[in-house]
C-alpha cells in the first residue's frame, strides 16, 4: 500500500495485490522506528474509511462532507461502553456498528431526496452537529474526550506495542477490503454506480433510488464506525480534535485523490493523504502549504485521480461458455397477471401543469402483443402522457393499469416491477459503465439477491450473478451488440446507444415497453432496421408503445395510432384512417404540397 | 431587538461571502471552499494596509477609503489567479476532481497566511472609527454598524443591477446553463468566468475588511467559519441565485445572534444547521431555490 | 475563391480521430447539405468550423481568412454562426434575453440590438407575442425558431444548422424549411446538416455526403438524390409518407 507504482501496469494487476500485502506485511520490520509503524497504522486507519466513504462517493456518487461523524460515533461508542459499562473491546465492536449505522440512517432518511450539493452541506452540517455535540455533553468528556479505553486484546494477548496494533489494523483493513469489494461487485454495487450515472434513467430502469442510496449511506457508517472503534481503542484516549471537518475533508481526499470507485486508488490516496505530510515534516511550517500545492498540482496533472478505476474485463461473457441458444430463453416466461385484460389502459387521465391542462381527459387502450404509436405536434402533451404512465408525473385524475392492475400513483420503479419499461427521448444510458453492465443494472427488479447475499457473496448470489450474465449477453446478441459488449456506452455510436437502450429496457422483462422517439436522429436505412428491432420485440411477446414524428416509421409498424393534440385525444385509428383524418392533417401532418399558408413565416424584409 | 441588529449587521457580511459562493457556484457548479479564505485574505490585506497609512497623518476616511480598495483589488486579483491556474485546467474534468482542489486551495491559504501572518490573533486598530450610538426601540445601535450595514446592501445592489441588466450579466446567467451555446453567441466563457471570481473576490474582502473593523481580532484560520457560514447562508438561499444569497447570508446572521443571545455560543453552529437541514428537508432547492426543469 | 473554404480538417476526440481530412466549401448564397449517418463526423466538422473543437490539422477560412485556430467566440464575430444540434436555447432567460444574447457583440450598441430583434419578431411573430416569457417554456417547434432568431441577430455571411429538423412535427419541419429557404434569400449562406435526407436534397443546391469522418461523395443536390449509393444509404430508397403504408416487409 505504501509501494511505489512505477512497474508496468498487467504485471502490476496480477501480481499487484500480492506484492502490496507482503510490502504491508513486512512494513514494521524495515521501519526505521516505531513512530514510523505509527504512521503506518494511520495509513491503514485512513484505508479503511477511504474504502468506506469510497462506497458513498466513488460508487453512489454522493458527496459526503461529514464521514468523520460516523468515525466519530464509532469511536465514541467503543469509548463509552468500554469505560463506563466496562465491555470487552470486541463487545464494544457490535454497538459501535450498530449505533453509525442508526446515524447513517438518520442523516440519510431525511436528507437523500436532495440534489447532491445540498447533500453536501447537510452531511457537513451533521459532521459539525456531533462534533460540537461531543465537545459540549458531560458524558463524552467534552473538549477533553475519554481517557483510558483498555486497548483490545485476544485470549488475554493485549495489542499496545505498535507492532500489534499494526497488525490489527492491517487485520481490519483487510475484513473492511473483503466486505466493500463484494458490495461493489454485485447488483447494489452495480445500482449505486447506475445513480451515480444518472438518477432518474436509474430509477426508469427498477433501481430503488431511494433504497439504494440509504443502504451506500448505511455501509459507509458502518465501515466509518469500524474504523473509529479500531481507533478508540488503539489510541486509548480520544477527543473532538479527531474528528473535525478537516478529517472529513482528508478522506474525501483520499477516495478522490486515488481514483473514485477504484480499489488500489484508495489506499495509495491513503498513503499519499496521510504518509506525504510526514515526509514533508522536516519542513516544519511549510510543511501544510506545499502538501496543499502538492495536492493542486496533482490534481491538475491527474484529474480522473493517482490509479483510476479500471474499466472491466473486455470480454466479459469469457467464464460463460459458448453462447448457444441463449436467445430462445427471451421470450417471456411470466405469465400475465389477467390474460384477458389489455396489456395497457389508460383512461381519462388528466395533467395539469400550474394554469395549462397538459394532458385533459386522454383515454386509449393496447391490446396485448399490438404496436400502438402515439403521434402530435410538439408540446401537445405526449411525453407527458409516457410520464404519468410510467410514474414520474402524477396524474391529478384517471386510470393507468398495466394488465389490469393498476399502477397509478406508484413509483417509476416499482412500474418497472409490474412489468412496464422505457427508453428516453434524449438517449440516458449510464455512460461511465460498459454497454453490458447498463443492461445489468436493467435487471434491477428480476434478481433477487438480498443484502447479506451481496456482502458475502454467497453461492446463490454467484449463480444468480452467472444467469444474469447469460442473460444479458442474450439481449445484447438480439440487439446485434454483443460484439462490444465491454465498451463504455458513451464511446458508442448514436444507433448503438439507442439500441443499449432498448436492450437494458428489455433487461427488466417487460410486458409493455414504451419508446419515446427511437427514430429521432437516425437516417432512413437505420430507421428501417429500427422497425425490424421493433417487430421482433413484439415477437417475443411484449406490447409495444411509441412515440416518434417519423411517419414512415409510425405508419409503418402501428397496428393503431393515437393522435394528441393540446392535451386531447383528437383521432384514434389504423394508419391508414389517420392518414386520411382531416384533423390530424390540419393539426399536425400538414398537406404535401408546401403551398401550405404558414402565418410564422413572413418574408424577409430586404 | 439589540440582537436583530447584530445579528442584520454580521448577518450582511455573511451575505458578501454567501454571494462569491452562490456566484461561482451558479456559473460553473463549484463549490468553491477557497471562498471563505479569499474573505480571511481580505481581512489581513485591510490591516497591513491600515498598519502602513497608521503612521501618516491622513484623515482616516480616506485610509479607510484605501484599505477597503486595496483589499478588494488585491484579493479580486487572487481570485482571478486562483480560477486561471487552479480551476480553469479542470473546467472539463468531473467535479470532484475540481472540488479537491478548491480544498487544496483553501488550504494552501490558510497556511500560506499562516507562514506570512503567524498563528496568532492580530488586531486592527480600534481608534479609527467613532463610537456613537443612538437607540432604536431599546436597542443600542452604533453608527458604525449602519455604515457598514448600508455599505453591504448598496455593494448587493450594485451586484444585482450588474447581474440583472447588463450584456455581461446576462451572459454570465446564459453560460450558467449552456456553455457551449453561449460561446456560439460571441461571449468568451473564459473571460466571464474571471470577472465572476473577481466580483467574487472583491465582496469577500470588503467583508472581511469591515469583519475586522467590527470585530478587530483577525486570524488565518477565520476563514473557515466564515466560509462554513456563509456557504450554509447560500444554500439555505438556494445556491444559485443571487437574491437568495444575500436573504440567506441576513438570516444566518440573525438567526445565530438570537441563538447565541438566547441559548448559547456554544450551540449556536448547531442551531444554525439544525434549520438549514429542516428547511432543506421541507423545501429541498433552499427557500428562493431554482426548480430544476427536467425533460424526460 | 469560395465564402467557407474547408481543406482537409482532422478533428480528434481523445485518440479517436472524428475527421479525417474533411474538404468542402460553400459559396455565396448557396444552400449546402451535409449528408451522413450518426457518428459519420456531420457534427464534429460543424463544431470545428465554429470553433467548439479544435483541429489538429487543416485549414478553414470565412471570406479568406484562416479561423481555424480562433476561438469560438471570434468566429462569431468574423460573420459565422452555429446553431448546435438540440436548439440549446437558454431556458432560464426569457426570449428577449436570448435574442440579445446572439447580439453579445454588440453589447454597446443598444439601438442596433433593437433593430436587429425588431427584425427577428417580423419573421417569427410568435416569438414578439412572448417575449417576456421564459425560453424554456417554448414549445420545441418555438425553441427552433428561437435558435435559429438568435443565431440572425448578427446577420452572419454563413449560417450553419444542425439538424434543424430534429424532433419536430412534420408540419413544423416544413415551417423550418422554408425559414431557411427566406435566410438564404436575405443573402446568408448556409450550411445545412440533416438527416431528413430528402428534404434536404430539395431545398439545396449542393450536397456532401460524410462517412466515417471523410468526404465520400460530392455533387448537385438533385444529382445526390438520384445517385443511387445514396438512395440506397440515406433515403432508404423510401417514397414518401403518404404512399409508405405499412409496405415495409424487409425484415
Amino acid at each position: 500500500m505504501t509501494s511505489h507504482l512505477s512497474a508496468s501496469r498487467p504485471l502490476l494487476l496480477r501480481w499487484g495485490p500480492l506484492l502490496a500485502l507482503v510490502i504491508a506485511l513486512g512494513f514494521p520490520l524495515g521501519a526505521p522506528n516505531a513512530y514510523w509503524v505509527d504512521v503506518g497504522i494511520g495509513i491503514l486507519t485512513f484505508g479503511m474509511l477511504g474504502l468506506g466513504l469510497n462506497l458513498v462517493v466513488g460508487y453512489a456518487g454522493l458527496l459526503d462532507l461529514g464521514y468523520a461523524a460516523f468515525y466519530a460515533i464509532g469511536a465514541y461508542t467503543t469509548a463509552i461502553l468500554s469505560t463506563a459499562a466496562h465491555l470487552s473491546f470486541w463487545e464494544t465492536l457490535p454497538f459501535a456498528i450498530a449505533f453509525s449505522a442508526i446515524a447513517g440512517v438518520i442523516v440519510g432518511y431525511p436528507t437523500l431526496r436532495l440534489r447532491s450539493d445540498y447533500l453536501a452541506i447537510v452531511t457537513l452540517g451533521f459532521g459539525e452537529i456531533v462534533r460540537i455535540t461531543a465537545t459540549n455533553l458531560g458524558f463524552t468528556g467534552g473538549p477533553n474526550g475519554i481517557y483510558g479505553i483498555p486497548p483490545a486484546s485476544i485470549f488475554g494477548y493485549q495489542f499496545v506495542t505498535e507492532n500489534s496494533q499494526y497488525y490489527l489494523a492491517l487485520a481490519f483493513l483487510l475484513v473492511v477490503l473483503f466486505f466493500t469489494r463484494h458490495l461493489a461487485r454485485s447488483r447494489l454495487g452495480r445500482a449505486w454506480l447506475s445513480l451515480r450515472e444518472d438518477e432518474s434513467a436509474s430509477e426508469a430502469v427498477g433501481v430503488p433510488s431511494v433504497r439504494v442510496k440509504l443502504w451506500a449511506y448505511v455501509f459507509g457508517a458502518i465501515f466509518g464506525g469500524f474504523a473509529g472503534a479500531f481507533f478508540a481503542a488503539r489510541l486509548s484516549a480520544i477527543s473532538p480534535d479527531s474528528f473535525t471537518y478537516t478529517q472529513s475533508v482528508n478522506i474525501l481526499i483520499v477516495v478522490v485523490l486515488g481514483g473514485m470507485a477504484s480499489f488500489p486508488g484508495v489506499l495509495l490516496g491513503a498513503g499519499v493523504v496521510v504518509g506525504l505530510p510526514e515526509i514533508l515534516r522536516f519542513i516544519s511550517n511549510w510543511r501544510l502549504f506545499v502538501f496543499a500545492l502538492g495536492l493542486i498540482a496533482l490534481m491538475l496533472l491527474r484529474p480522473q485521480g493517482l490509479w483510476p478505476a479500471a474499466s472491466r474485463a473486455h470480454d466479459p461473457f469469457r467464464n460463460l461458455g459458448p453462447p448457444g441458444d441463449d436467445e430462445d430463453g427471451l421470450a417471456r416466461t411470466r405469465a400475465p397477471a389477467d390474460p384477458n385484460a389489455p396489456a395497457l389502459e389508460v383512461e381519462g387521465l388528466r395533467r395539469r401543469f400550474g394554469g395549462v391542462l397538459a394532458v385533459d381527459d386522454v383515454s386509449f387502450r393496447v391490446d396485448r402483443g399490438q404496436i400502438v404509436s402515439i403521434i402530435g405536434p410538439n408540446g401537445a402533451g405526449k411525453t407527458t402522457v409516457f410520464n404519468c404512465i410510467t410514474g414520474v408525473t402524477r396524474p391529478d385524475a384517471g386510470k393507468v393499469e398495466l394488465g389490469g392492475r393498476s399502477v397509478r400513483g406508484m413509483q417509476p420503479h416499482d412500474i418497472v416491477g409490474a412489468g412496464l419499461a422505457r427508453t428516453f427521448q434524449g438517449i440516458r444510458l449510464f455512460k461511465a459503465l460498459p454497454a453490458f453492465e447498463n443492461v445489468l443494472v436493467g435487471m434491477y427488479t428480476r434478481q433477487r439477491a438480498g443484502i447479506l447475499g451481496s456482502l458475502l457473496h454467497t453461492r446463490s448470489e454467484r449463480r444468480e450473478e452467472r444467469e444474469s450474465l447469460r442473460r444479458t449477453r442474450a439481449w445484447l446478441s438480439f440487439v446485434g451488440l454483443e460484439e462490444i459488449a465491454g465498451v463504455k456506452a458513451s464511446e458508442l455510436a448514436y444507433g448503438d446507444q439507442r439500441r443499449l437502450e432498448i436492450a437494458r429496457a428489455l433487461a427488466s422483462e417487460p410486458d409493455v415497453l414504451l419508446l419515446d422517439e427511437p427514430a429521432a436522429g437516425m437516417n432512413p436505412s437505420e430507421k428501417r432496421d429500427l422497425m425490424g428491432l421493433v417487430r421482433r420485440i413484439r415477437g417475443l411477446g411484449v406490447t409495444v408503445v411509441l412515440i416518434d414524428h417519423d411517419m414512415n416509421l409510425v405508419m409503418g409498424v402501428s397496428d393503431r395510432v393515437v393522435v394528441i393534440d393540446r392535451g386531447r385525444k383528437i383521432a384514434e385509428g389504423t394508419p391508414e384512417e389517420i392518414q386520411h383524418n382531416q384533423q390530424v392533417v390540419d393539426a399536425y401532418l400538414g398537406s404535401d404540397g408546401g403551398d401550405v399558408d404558414d402565418e410564422a413565416v413572413n418574408t424577409w424584409p430586404s | 431587538m439589540q440582537y436583530l441588529i447584530n445579528g442584520l449587521t454580521i448577518g450582511s457580511f455573511y451575505a458578501l461571502v454567501a454571494l462569491g459562493y452562490t456566484m461561482i457556484y451558479g456559473i460553473i457548479r463549484l463549490i468553491n471552499f477557497a471562498h471563505g479564505d479569499l474573505f480571511m485574505v481580505g481581512a489581513f490585506m485591510g490591516w497591513t494596509v491600515l498598519g502602513v497609512f497608521s503612521a501618516t497623518h491622513a484623515p482616516v476616511a480616506v485610509v479607510l477609503m484605501i484599505s477597503l480598495l486595496v483589499a478588494m483589488a488585491v484579493v479580486g486579483l487572487l481570485a482571478v489567479g486562483m480560477d486561471r491556474i487552479a480551476y480553469q485546467p479542470l473546467l472539463r474534468a468531473s467535479r470532484l476532481s475540481i472540488l479537491i482542489t478548491a480544498l487544496g486551495v483553501s488550504l494552501a491559504l490558510e497556511n500560506g497566511a499562516l507562514i506570512l501572518f503567524g498563528a496568532g490573533f492580530d488586531t486592527y486598530p480600534t481608534n479609527l472609527l467613532p463610537t456613537t450610538t443612538f437607540l432604536l426601540g431599546g436597542a443600542t445601535v452604533s453608527w458604525v454598524q449602519v455604515g457598514m450595514f448600508t455599505l453591504s446592501l448598496l455593494l448587493m445592489l450594485l451586484l444585482y443591477l450588474f447581474v440583472q441588466h447588463t450584456a455581461v450579466g446576462t451572459a454570465m446567467r446564459a453560460l450558467s446553463f449552456d456553455q457551449d451555446a453561449a460561446r456560439l453567441m460571441g461571449v468568451n466563457v473564459e473571460g466571464v468566468i474571471m470577472i465572476t471570481f473577481l466580483l467574487g473576490g472583491v465582496l469577500a474582502a470588503a467583508s472581511g475588511v469591515m469583519m475586522g473593523l467590527y470585530y478587530t481580532q483577525i486570524n488565518f484560520l477565520m476563514g473557515f467559519l466564515m466560509g462554513l457560514r456563509a456557504f450554509t447562508a447560500a444554500v439555505l438561499g438556494g445556491i444559485g441565485n443571487i437574491p437568495g444569497a444575500m436573504v440567506g447570508g441576513l438570516l444566518i446572521g440573525v438567526l445565530q445572534s438570537f441563538a447565541a443571545g438566547y441559548i448559547s455560543s456554544q450551540w449556536q453552529d448547531v442551531i444554525v444547521f439544525a434549520v438549514l437541514i429542516l428547511v432543506l428537508v421541507v423545501k429541498p432547492t433552499g427557500i428562493f431555490g431554482e426548480r430544476v426543469v427536467e425533460r424526460m | 475563391m469560395a465564402l467557407l473554404e474547408i481543406s482537409d480538417l482532422h478533428t480528434f476526440y481523445g485518440s479517436i480521430e472524428a475527421l479525417r481530412g474533411i474538404s468542402l466549401e460553400v459559396e455565396e448564397g448557396e444552400i449546402v447539405a451535409l449528408l451522413g449517418s450518426n457518428g459519420a463526423g456531420k457534427t464534429t466538422t460543424l463544431r470545428t468550423i465554429s470553433g467548439l473543437e479544435r483541429a489538429r490539422s487543416g485549414s478553414v477560412k470565412l471570406a479568406g481568412e484562416e479561423i481555424t485556430r480562433r476561438r469560438a467566440h471570434d468566429i462569431v464575430s468574423l460573420g459565422l454562426s452555429h446553431v448546435p444540434e438540440g436548439r440549446r436555447i437558454f431556458a432560464n432567460l426569457t426570449i428577449e434575453e436570448n435574442l440579445g444574447l446572439g447580439a453579445y457583440l454588440y453589447r454597446r450598441h443598444p439601438a442596433l440590438i433593437k433593430e436587429r430583434r425588431q427584425t427577428v419578431y417580423e419573421i417569427f411573430p410568435r416569438l414578439l407575442e412572448r417575449k417576456d416569457q421564459l425560453a424554456g417554456t417554448l414549445s420545441g417547434g418555438e425553441q427552433q425558431m428561437l435558435a435559429i432568431g438568435r443565431a440572425m441577430m448578427v446577420q452572419p455571411k454563413v449560417l450553419a444548422l444542425d439538424e434543424p429538423s430534429m424532433g419536430l412535427a412534420p408540419i413544423l419541419v416544413r415551417q423550418i424549411f422554408r425559414i431557411i429557404e427566406e435566410i438564404r434569400q436575405r443573402g446568408t449562406a448556409i450550411l445545412l446538416v440533416e438527416q431528413n435526407a430528402l428534404q434536404a436534397l430539395r431545398l439545396a443546391d449542393r450536397g456532401y455526403v460524410i462517412e466515417t469522418g471523410r468526404i465520400v461523395l460530392h455533387d448537385d443536390a438533385k444529382a445526390l438524390a438520384q445517385d443511387p449509393r445514396v438512395r440506397a444509404a440515406y433515403l432508404g430508397g423510401e417514397p414518401e409518407v403518404d404512399t409508405a403504408q405499412g409496405t415495409d416487409t424487409t425484415n
